[in-house]
Protein backbone atom coordinates (compact mmCIF):
# COMPACT_ATOMS: atom_id res chain seq x y z
CA UNK A 1 0.00 0.00 0.00
CA UNK A 2 1.33 3.28 -0.90
CA UNK A 3 1.13 6.32 0.70
CA UNK A 4 0.94 8.62 -1.88
CA UNK A 5 -2.09 6.62 -3.81
CA UNK A 6 -5.31 8.95 -3.61
CA UNK A 7 -7.93 7.63 -0.34
CA UNK A 8 -4.65 7.50 1.63
CA UNK A 9 -2.75 10.95 0.85
CA UNK A 10 -3.94 14.10 0.26
CA UNK A 11 -2.98 16.08 -2.71
CA UNK A 12 0.11 18.45 -2.92
CA UNK A 13 -0.70 22.23 -1.32
CA UNK A 14 0.62 24.89 0.48
CA UNK A 15 -0.43 25.50 4.00
CA UNK A 16 -0.87 28.66 5.71
CA UNK A 17 -2.48 29.65 9.26
CA UNK A 18 -2.86 33.00 9.43
CA UNK A 19 -3.93 34.83 12.73
CA UNK A 20 -6.15 37.64 11.61
CA UNK A 21 -9.20 37.93 9.33
CA UNK A 22 -7.81 40.59 7.17
CA UNK A 23 -4.43 38.35 6.32
CA UNK A 24 -7.14 35.56 5.70
CA UNK A 25 -9.26 37.62 3.15
CA UNK A 26 -6.15 38.75 1.15
CA UNK A 27 -4.72 35.35 0.99
CA UNK A 28 -7.70 34.08 -0.10
CA UNK A 29 -8.30 37.32 -2.78
CA UNK A 30 -4.59 36.44 -4.00
CA UNK A 31 -5.17 33.13 -4.66
CA UNK A 32 -8.71 33.03 -5.97
CA UNK A 33 -10.14 30.05 -7.19
CA UNK A 34 -6.89 27.56 -6.21
CA UNK A 35 -7.49 27.84 -2.37
CA UNK A 36 -9.54 26.57 -0.17
CA UNK A 37 -10.66 27.57 3.84
CA UNK A 38 -9.55 24.98 6.36
CA UNK A 39 -11.42 25.13 9.56
CA UNK A 40 -12.91 21.64 11.07
CA UNK A 41 -11.18 19.59 7.88
CA UNK A 42 -13.68 16.90 8.30
CA UNK A 43 -15.29 17.50 4.59
CA UNK A 44 -12.37 19.13 2.84
CA UNK A 45 -9.52 16.67 4.03
CA UNK A 46 -11.94 13.84 3.15
CA UNK A 47 -12.26 15.54 -0.49
CA UNK A 48 -8.94 16.02 -0.74
CA UNK A 49 -8.22 12.46 -0.07
CA UNK A 50 -10.43 11.29 -2.80
CA UNK A 51 -9.34 13.43 -5.06
CA UNK A 52 -12.58 15.73 -5.93
CA UNK A 53 -10.68 18.89 -5.16
CA UNK A 54 -7.30 19.64 -5.66
CA UNK A 55 -6.88 23.19 -4.21
CA UNK A 56 -2.94 24.95 -4.93
CA UNK A 57 -3.65 26.31 -1.43
CA UNK A 58 -4.98 25.82 1.77
CA UNK A 59 -5.76 28.66 4.34
CA UNK A 60 -6.38 27.59 7.83
CA UNK A 61 -8.76 29.66 10.23
CA UNK A 62 -8.55 28.27 12.99
CA UNK A 63 -6.18 31.02 14.34
CA UNK A 64 -8.44 33.52 14.22
CA UNK A 65 -9.82 34.42 17.62
CA UNK A 66 -12.53 36.79 16.24
CA UNK A 67 -14.23 33.26 14.01
CA UNK A 68 -14.78 31.67 17.72
CA UNK A 69 -16.67 33.65 19.32
CA UNK A 70 -20.55 33.06 20.27
CA UNK A 71 -22.05 36.77 21.50
CA UNK A 72 -25.33 38.56 22.14
CA UNK A 73 -25.13 42.12 20.39
CA UNK A 74 -28.33 44.21 18.83
CA UNK A 75 -28.67 42.46 15.90
CA UNK A 76 -29.49 38.98 17.78
CA UNK A 77 -27.01 36.17 18.79
CA UNK A 78 -23.16 36.13 16.24
CA UNK A 79 -21.59 32.47 15.98
CA UNK A 80 -18.23 32.99 14.97
CA UNK A 81 -17.89 30.43 11.30
CA UNK A 82 -15.02 28.25 12.90
CA UNK A 83 -16.79 27.47 16.32
CA UNK A 84 -17.16 24.07 16.64
CA UNK A 85 -20.21 21.80 16.99
CA UNK A 86 -19.05 20.97 20.87
CA UNK A 87 -19.19 24.12 21.66
CA UNK A 88 -22.60 24.84 20.52
CA UNK A 89 -23.39 22.37 22.33
CA UNK A 90 -21.74 24.05 25.68
CA UNK A 91 -22.80 27.70 25.52
CA UNK A 92 -25.62 28.60 27.38
CA UNK A 93 -26.67 30.99 24.66
CA UNK A 94 -26.87 28.55 22.04
CA UNK A 95 -28.80 26.36 24.19
CA UNK A 96 -31.39 29.47 25.59
CA UNK A 97 -31.92 31.22 22.19
CA UNK A 98 -31.37 28.84 19.32
CA UNK A 99 -32.23 25.63 20.97
CA UNK A 100 -32.84 24.13 17.36
CA UNK A 101 -28.73 24.46 16.52
CA UNK A 102 -27.86 23.36 19.68
CA UNK A 103 -29.61 20.09 19.18
CA UNK A 104 -28.65 19.78 15.07
CA UNK A 105 -24.90 20.48 16.59
CA UNK A 106 -25.35 17.03 18.51
CA UNK A 107 -25.81 14.84 15.03
CA UNK A 108 -23.03 16.55 12.94
CA UNK A 109 -21.02 13.11 13.42
CA UNK A 110 -19.97 11.60 16.46
CA UNK A 111 -18.49 12.46 19.71
CA UNK A 112 -14.93 13.20 18.28
CA UNK A 113 -15.79 14.40 15.30
CA UNK A 114 -18.25 17.44 16.83
CA UNK A 115 -14.85 18.62 18.58
CA UNK A 116 -13.58 19.28 15.14
CA UNK A 117 -16.52 20.30 13.24
CA UNK A 118 -17.28 23.55 12.48
CA UNK A 119 -20.79 25.53 11.67
CA UNK A 120 -19.15 27.15 8.80
CA UNK A 121 -17.45 24.26 7.59
CA UNK A 122 -21.14 22.72 7.94
CA UNK A 123 -22.97 24.72 6.11
CA UNK A 124 -20.34 26.56 3.67
CA UNK A 125 -20.00 22.62 1.42
CA UNK A 126 -23.42 22.61 0.26
CA UNK A 127 -23.63 19.19 1.16
CA UNK A 128 -27.22 18.02 0.95
CA UNK A 129 -26.57 16.32 4.23
CA UNK A 130 -25.66 19.52 6.15
CA UNK A 131 -27.18 19.61 9.95
CA UNK A 132 -26.47 23.35 10.54
CA UNK A 133 -28.20 25.13 7.63
CA UNK A 134 -31.87 23.55 8.40
CA UNK A 135 -31.82 24.82 11.89
CA UNK A 136 -30.57 27.66 10.57
CA UNK A 137 -33.06 28.19 8.12
CA UNK A 138 -35.80 27.79 10.74
CA UNK A 139 -34.52 30.53 12.98
CA UNK A 140 -34.13 33.05 9.50
CA UNK A 141 -30.47 33.28 10.42
CA UNK A 142 -28.33 35.74 8.23
CA UNK A 143 -24.66 35.23 6.96
CA UNK A 144 -22.04 37.52 7.25
CA UNK A 145 -19.90 36.61 3.88
CA UNK A 146 -16.86 38.69 3.62
CA UNK A 147 -14.26 38.80 1.33
CA UNK A 148 -11.42 41.74 1.69
CA UNK A 149 -13.25 44.43 -0.15
CA UNK A 150 -16.77 44.34 1.27
CA UNK A 151 -19.07 42.49 3.55
CA UNK A 152 -22.41 41.59 2.67
CA UNK A 153 -25.07 40.13 4.61
CA UNK A 154 -27.67 37.44 3.05
CA UNK A 155 -29.92 35.35 4.24
CA UNK A 156 -29.26 31.55 4.90
CA UNK A 157 -31.89 30.28 2.81
CA UNK A 158 -29.50 32.08 -0.17
CA UNK A 159 -26.19 29.87 0.48
CA UNK A 160 -27.26 26.70 -0.98
CA UNK A 161 -27.72 26.70 -5.23
CA UNK A 162 -26.94 23.24 -5.80
CA UNK A 163 -25.83 19.90 -4.62
CA UNK A 164 -22.06 21.16 -3.62
CA UNK A 165 -22.64 24.57 -4.91
CA UNK A 166 -22.86 27.66 -2.86
CA UNK A 167 -23.23 31.41 -3.89
CA UNK A 168 -20.50 32.25 -2.11
CA UNK A 169 -17.50 33.48 -4.44
CA UNK A 170 -14.02 32.14 -4.61
CA UNK A 171 -12.61 35.14 -2.81
CA UNK A 172 -15.64 35.13 -0.41
CA UNK A 173 -16.04 33.21 3.22
CA UNK A 174 -18.59 33.15 5.98
CA UNK A 175 -17.41 34.86 8.98
CA UNK A 176 -20.75 34.60 10.96
CA UNK A 177 -24.07 33.86 11.49
CA UNK A 178 -26.30 36.10 12.80
CA UNK A 179 -29.70 34.57 14.46
CA UNK A 180 -31.96 37.54 14.78
CA UNK A 181 -33.22 38.46 18.65
CA UNK A 182 -36.69 36.94 19.34
CA UNK A 183 -38.64 36.74 22.20
CA UNK A 184 -39.53 33.16 23.29
CA UNK A 185 -37.78 31.28 20.70
CA UNK A 186 -38.12 27.97 20.68
CA UNK A 187 -37.20 24.82 18.22
CA UNK A 188 -35.92 21.31 17.89
CA UNK A 189 -34.41 19.27 15.52
CA UNK A 190 -34.66 15.44 14.56
CA UNK A 191 -32.96 12.91 12.15
CA UNK A 192 -33.32 10.01 10.36
CA UNK A 193 -29.86 8.07 9.30
CA UNK A 194 -29.30 4.60 7.54
CA UNK A 195 -27.23 1.78 8.67
CA UNK A 196 -23.89 3.58 7.78
CA UNK A 197 -25.48 6.82 9.40
CA UNK A 198 -25.88 9.11 6.06
CA UNK A 199 -28.75 10.71 6.38
CA UNK A 200 -32.30 9.93 4.81
CA UNK A 201 -34.24 13.32 5.85
CA UNK A 202 -33.98 16.00 8.58
CA UNK A 203 -36.16 18.23 9.99
CA UNK A 204 -35.97 21.77 11.84
CA UNK A 205 -38.51 23.23 13.21
CA UNK A 206 -38.59 26.77 15.29
CA UNK A 207 -41.43 29.01 16.62
CA UNK A 208 -42.12 31.62 18.81
CA UNK A 209 -44.77 32.17 21.31
CA UNK A 210 -45.17 35.81 21.30
CA UNK A 211 -44.93 36.72 17.75
CA UNK A 212 -47.00 33.58 16.33
CA UNK A 213 -44.03 32.47 14.00
CA UNK A 214 -43.53 28.62 13.20
CA UNK A 215 -40.85 27.80 10.46
CA UNK A 216 -40.47 24.20 9.30
CA UNK A 217 -37.35 23.11 7.19
CA UNK A 218 -36.87 19.64 6.00
CA UNK A 219 -33.20 18.72 4.89
CA UNK A 220 -31.79 16.08 3.17
CA UNK A 221 -33.94 15.58 0.68
CA UNK A 222 -32.66 17.61 -1.77
CA UNK A 223 -29.90 19.99 -3.09
CA UNK A 224 -31.83 22.74 -1.14
CA UNK A 225 -34.04 22.08 2.44
CA UNK A 226 -37.51 23.12 1.91
CA UNK A 227 -38.85 25.77 4.23
CA UNK A 228 -42.22 26.44 5.31
CA UNK A 229 -43.76 29.13 7.37
CA UNK A 230 -47.26 29.14 9.53
CA UNK A 231 -48.66 30.33 6.71
CA UNK A 232 -47.95 28.05 4.16
CA UNK A 233 -48.45 24.99 6.92
CA UNK A 234 -51.90 26.31 7.83
CA UNK A 235 -51.14 26.07 11.40
CA UNK A 236 -53.74 27.44 13.58
CA UNK A 237 -52.39 28.52 16.87
CA UNK A 238 -55.74 28.05 19.26
CA UNK A 239 -56.47 24.58 17.21
CA UNK A 240 -55.10 21.47 18.85
CA UNK A 241 -51.77 19.53 18.14
CA UNK A 242 -53.73 16.23 16.14
CA UNK A 243 -55.15 18.32 13.60
CA UNK A 244 -52.30 21.06 13.30
CA UNK A 245 -50.09 17.57 12.67
CA UNK A 246 -52.41 16.18 10.13
CA UNK A 247 -52.25 19.88 8.44
CA UNK A 248 -48.47 19.70 8.34
CA UNK A 249 -47.95 16.55 7.17
CA UNK A 250 -50.49 16.79 4.06
CA UNK A 251 -48.68 20.32 2.88
CA UNK A 252 -45.74 18.90 3.27
CA UNK A 253 -46.68 15.60 1.95
CA UNK A 254 -47.79 17.20 -1.14
CA UNK A 255 -44.87 19.79 -1.62
CA UNK A 256 -41.73 18.18 -0.90
CA UNK A 257 -39.83 16.07 -4.16
CA UNK A 258 -37.46 14.13 -2.39
CA UNK A 259 -34.23 12.83 -4.18
CA UNK A 260 -33.77 9.28 -5.49
CA UNK A 261 -29.94 8.37 -4.51
CA UNK A 262 -28.28 4.92 -3.53
CA UNK A 263 -28.85 6.10 -0.15
CA UNK A 264 -33.13 6.47 -0.32
CA UNK A 265 -35.63 6.25 -2.69
CA UNK A 266 -37.88 9.45 -3.26
CA UNK A 267 -40.97 7.66 -1.49
CA UNK A 268 -39.13 6.35 1.57
CA UNK A 269 -37.10 9.84 1.95
CA UNK A 270 -41.40 11.45 1.54
CA UNK A 271 -42.63 9.44 4.00
CA UNK A 272 -39.53 8.99 6.23
CA UNK A 273 -39.81 13.70 6.08
CA UNK A 274 -43.50 13.53 6.87
CA UNK A 275 -43.14 11.05 10.13
CA UNK A 276 -39.57 13.28 10.93
CA UNK A 277 -41.69 16.24 11.22
CA UNK A 278 -44.66 15.41 12.84
CA UNK A 279 -42.10 13.76 15.74
CA UNK A 280 -40.31 17.22 16.05
CA UNK A 281 -43.80 19.60 16.46
CA UNK A 282 -45.29 17.09 18.78
CA UNK A 283 -41.48 17.00 21.02
CA UNK A 284 -42.05 20.96 21.27
CA UNK A 285 -46.10 21.49 21.34
CA UNK A 286 -47.10 17.77 23.05
CA UNK A 287 -49.93 15.07 22.23
CA UNK A 288 -48.52 11.59 21.57
CA UNK B 1 12.19 19.62 -5.01
CA UNK B 2 9.91 18.87 -1.89
CA UNK B 3 9.68 21.76 0.58
CA UNK B 4 9.25 20.67 3.96
CA UNK B 5 8.62 22.61 7.17
CA UNK B 6 9.73 21.59 10.67
CA UNK B 7 6.87 21.47 13.20
CA UNK B 8 7.52 21.33 16.84
CA UNK B 9 4.85 19.38 19.10
CA UNK B 10 5.19 17.94 22.47
CA UNK B 11 4.42 14.41 21.97
CA UNK B 12 3.50 12.02 24.92
CA UNK B 13 5.49 14.37 27.14
CA UNK B 14 8.87 15.01 24.83
CA UNK B 15 9.25 17.65 22.65
CA UNK B 16 9.73 16.27 19.50
CA UNK B 17 10.53 18.29 15.95
CA UNK B 18 10.06 16.72 12.45
CA UNK B 19 9.71 18.08 8.98
CA UNK B 20 6.70 17.64 7.26
CA UNK B 21 5.06 18.40 4.16
CA UNK B 22 2.06 20.31 4.39
CA UNK B 23 -0.14 17.62 2.66
CA UNK B 24 1.09 15.51 5.85
CA UNK B 25 -1.35 13.70 7.61
CA UNK B 26 -1.05 13.73 11.50
CA UNK B 27 -1.91 10.00 11.55
CA UNK B 28 0.74 9.41 8.94
CA UNK B 29 4.04 11.60 10.82
CA UNK B 30 3.16 9.73 14.06
CA UNK B 31 2.88 6.21 12.98
CA UNK B 32 5.92 6.42 10.19
CA UNK B 33 8.08 9.37 11.12
CA UNK B 34 7.99 9.38 15.09
CA UNK B 35 7.11 5.67 15.86
CA UNK B 36 4.44 6.31 17.47
CA UNK B 37 2.22 2.65 16.63
CA UNK B 38 -0.76 2.91 19.15
CA UNK B 39 -2.57 5.11 16.89
CA UNK B 40 -3.93 2.74 14.29
CA UNK B 41 -4.53 3.35 10.85
CA UNK B 42 -8.01 1.79 9.57
CA UNK B 43 -10.63 3.66 7.73
CA UNK B 44 -9.14 6.57 6.62
CA UNK B 45 -12.09 8.80 6.30
CA UNK B 46 -12.84 9.75 10.17
CA UNK B 47 -15.44 6.93 10.79
CA UNK B 48 -13.94 4.37 12.84
CA UNK B 49 -12.08 6.61 15.38
CA UNK B 50 -9.15 4.15 15.81
CA UNK B 51 -6.57 6.60 15.01
CA UNK B 52 -7.97 9.26 17.99
CA UNK B 53 -5.60 11.18 19.77
CA UNK B 54 -5.94 13.82 22.43
CA UNK B 55 -4.80 17.55 20.63
CA UNK B 56 -4.23 19.59 23.49
CA UNK B 57 -6.41 17.30 25.54
CA UNK B 58 -9.18 16.88 23.30
CA UNK B 59 -9.90 14.19 21.35
CA UNK B 60 -9.47 14.57 17.31
CA UNK B 61 -8.96 11.78 14.36
CA UNK B 62 -5.49 11.71 13.65
CA UNK B 63 -6.18 11.05 9.81
CA UNK B 64 -8.59 14.15 9.39
CA UNK B 65 -5.70 16.35 10.82
CA UNK B 66 -2.73 18.17 8.87
CA UNK B 67 0.00 17.27 10.97
CA UNK B 68 0.86 21.43 10.20
CA UNK B 69 -1.94 21.52 12.54
CA UNK B 70 -0.22 20.19 15.06
CA UNK B 71 2.69 22.57 14.97
CA UNK B 72 3.23 23.68 18.85
CA UNK B 73 0.34 21.57 20.29
CA UNK B 74 0.47 19.05 22.59
CA UNK B 75 -0.33 15.21 21.45
CA UNK B 76 -1.17 12.20 23.60
CA UNK B 77 -1.59 8.57 22.69
CA UNK B 78 -2.31 5.75 24.72
CA UNK B 79 1.67 5.60 25.65
CA UNK B 80 1.03 8.79 26.63
CA UNK B 81 -1.18 7.72 29.15
CA UNK B 82 1.24 5.70 31.53
CA UNK B 83 2.27 8.99 33.55
CA UNK B 84 -1.04 9.03 34.82
CA UNK B 85 -2.11 6.76 37.62
CA UNK B 86 -5.50 6.87 36.69
CA UNK B 87 -5.36 5.85 33.04
CA UNK B 88 -3.20 3.02 33.96
CA UNK B 89 -6.00 1.75 36.48
CA UNK B 90 -8.28 2.09 33.43
CA UNK B 91 -6.22 0.54 30.89
CA UNK B 92 -5.96 -2.62 34.08
CA UNK B 93 -10.50 -2.35 34.14
CA UNK B 94 -10.30 -3.12 30.31
CA UNK B 95 -8.27 -6.35 31.15
CA UNK B 96 -10.53 -7.36 34.13
CA UNK B 97 -13.55 -6.71 32.15
CA UNK B 98 -11.69 -8.49 28.49
CA UNK B 99 -12.74 -5.10 26.57
CA UNK B 100 -11.06 -6.47 23.82
CA UNK B 101 -10.74 -9.05 21.39
CA UNK B 102 -8.46 -8.17 18.67
CA UNK B 103 -7.56 -5.36 20.26
CA UNK B 104 -7.11 -3.35 17.12
CA UNK B 105 -9.50 -0.63 18.91
CA UNK B 106 -8.25 -0.44 22.55
CA UNK B 107 -5.69 2.09 22.22
CA UNK B 108 -8.62 4.29 20.68
CA UNK B 109 -11.13 3.66 23.76
CA UNK B 110 -8.23 3.96 26.06
CA UNK B 111 -7.69 7.69 24.64
CA UNK B 112 -11.31 8.38 24.52
CA UNK B 113 -12.44 6.80 27.63
CA UNK B 114 -9.77 8.67 29.29
CA UNK B 115 -10.58 12.31 28.07
CA UNK B 116 -14.66 11.33 29.07
CA UNK B 117 -13.82 10.34 32.77
CA UNK B 118 -11.54 13.13 33.21
CA UNK B 119 -14.26 15.38 31.91
CA UNK B 120 -16.83 14.07 33.70
CA UNK B 121 -16.66 10.79 36.22
CA UNK B 122 -20.50 10.69 37.38
CA UNK B 123 -20.95 9.90 33.53
CA UNK B 124 -22.88 6.59 32.72
CA UNK B 125 -25.55 5.26 30.37
CA UNK B 126 -26.60 6.49 27.32
CA UNK B 127 -24.79 9.11 27.83
CA UNK B 128 -21.42 7.58 28.45
CA UNK B 129 -22.34 5.18 25.04
CA UNK B 130 -22.89 8.21 22.78
CA UNK B 131 -19.49 9.81 24.11
CA UNK B 132 -17.71 6.52 23.20
CA UNK B 133 -19.68 6.13 19.93
CA UNK B 134 -16.40 7.71 17.75
CA UNK B 135 -14.79 4.45 18.01
CA UNK B 136 -15.89 1.71 16.23
CA UNK B 137 -15.00 -1.98 17.64
CA UNK B 138 -15.64 -4.59 14.88
CA UNK B 139 -14.95 -7.49 16.92
CA UNK B 140 -18.28 -5.58 18.78
CA UNK B 141 -16.89 -5.77 22.32
CA UNK B 142 -18.70 -3.05 23.38
CA UNK B 143 -20.52 -4.44 26.64
CA UNK B 144 -16.99 -5.21 27.94
CA UNK B 145 -15.80 -1.93 26.94
CA UNK B 146 -18.87 -0.37 28.56
CA UNK B 147 -18.54 -2.08 31.49
CA UNK B 148 -14.71 -1.42 32.03
CA UNK B 149 -15.31 2.14 31.72
CA UNK B 150 -18.08 2.35 33.94
CA UNK B 151 -16.32 0.58 36.30
CA UNK B 152 -12.88 2.81 36.27
CA UNK B 153 -15.16 5.58 37.02
CA UNK B 154 -14.25 5.13 40.79
CA UNK B 155 -9.95 6.08 39.94
CA UNK B 156 -11.73 9.38 38.43
CA UNK B 157 -13.84 10.59 41.30
CA UNK B 158 -10.88 10.95 44.07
Amino acid sequence: MSFTTPYFSLPKFTYYKPDNLTDALTLLKQHSGKARVLAGGIMLVNMMKERMVFPEYVIDIKGIDELKNIEITQRGVEIGSAVTATELQKSDIIREKCPSLAKAASYMGDKILQNSVTIGGNISIGMPSTDGLPALMSMDALLEVKNIERTRIMPSSDLVVGIGKTSLGTDEMITKIIVPYRDGLNGTYAKFLNASEVAIATAAVSYTVSKGKLRVVVGAISAKPYYFDESLLGWKWDGTIDENVRSVVEVIGSSIKPMSDAVASSEYRKEVSKILVSRALRELFGGE
Amino acid sequence: MIKLRTITMMVNGLSREVNVDDNELLLNVLRDKLGVTSVKAACWRGECGLCTVLLNGVPVKSCMTLAVEADGKEVVTAEGLYSDERARKLQESFVEHGAMQCGFCTPAFVVTSHYVLSKNPEIEGEELKKELSGVICRCGTYYQIYDAVKDARKYYKQ
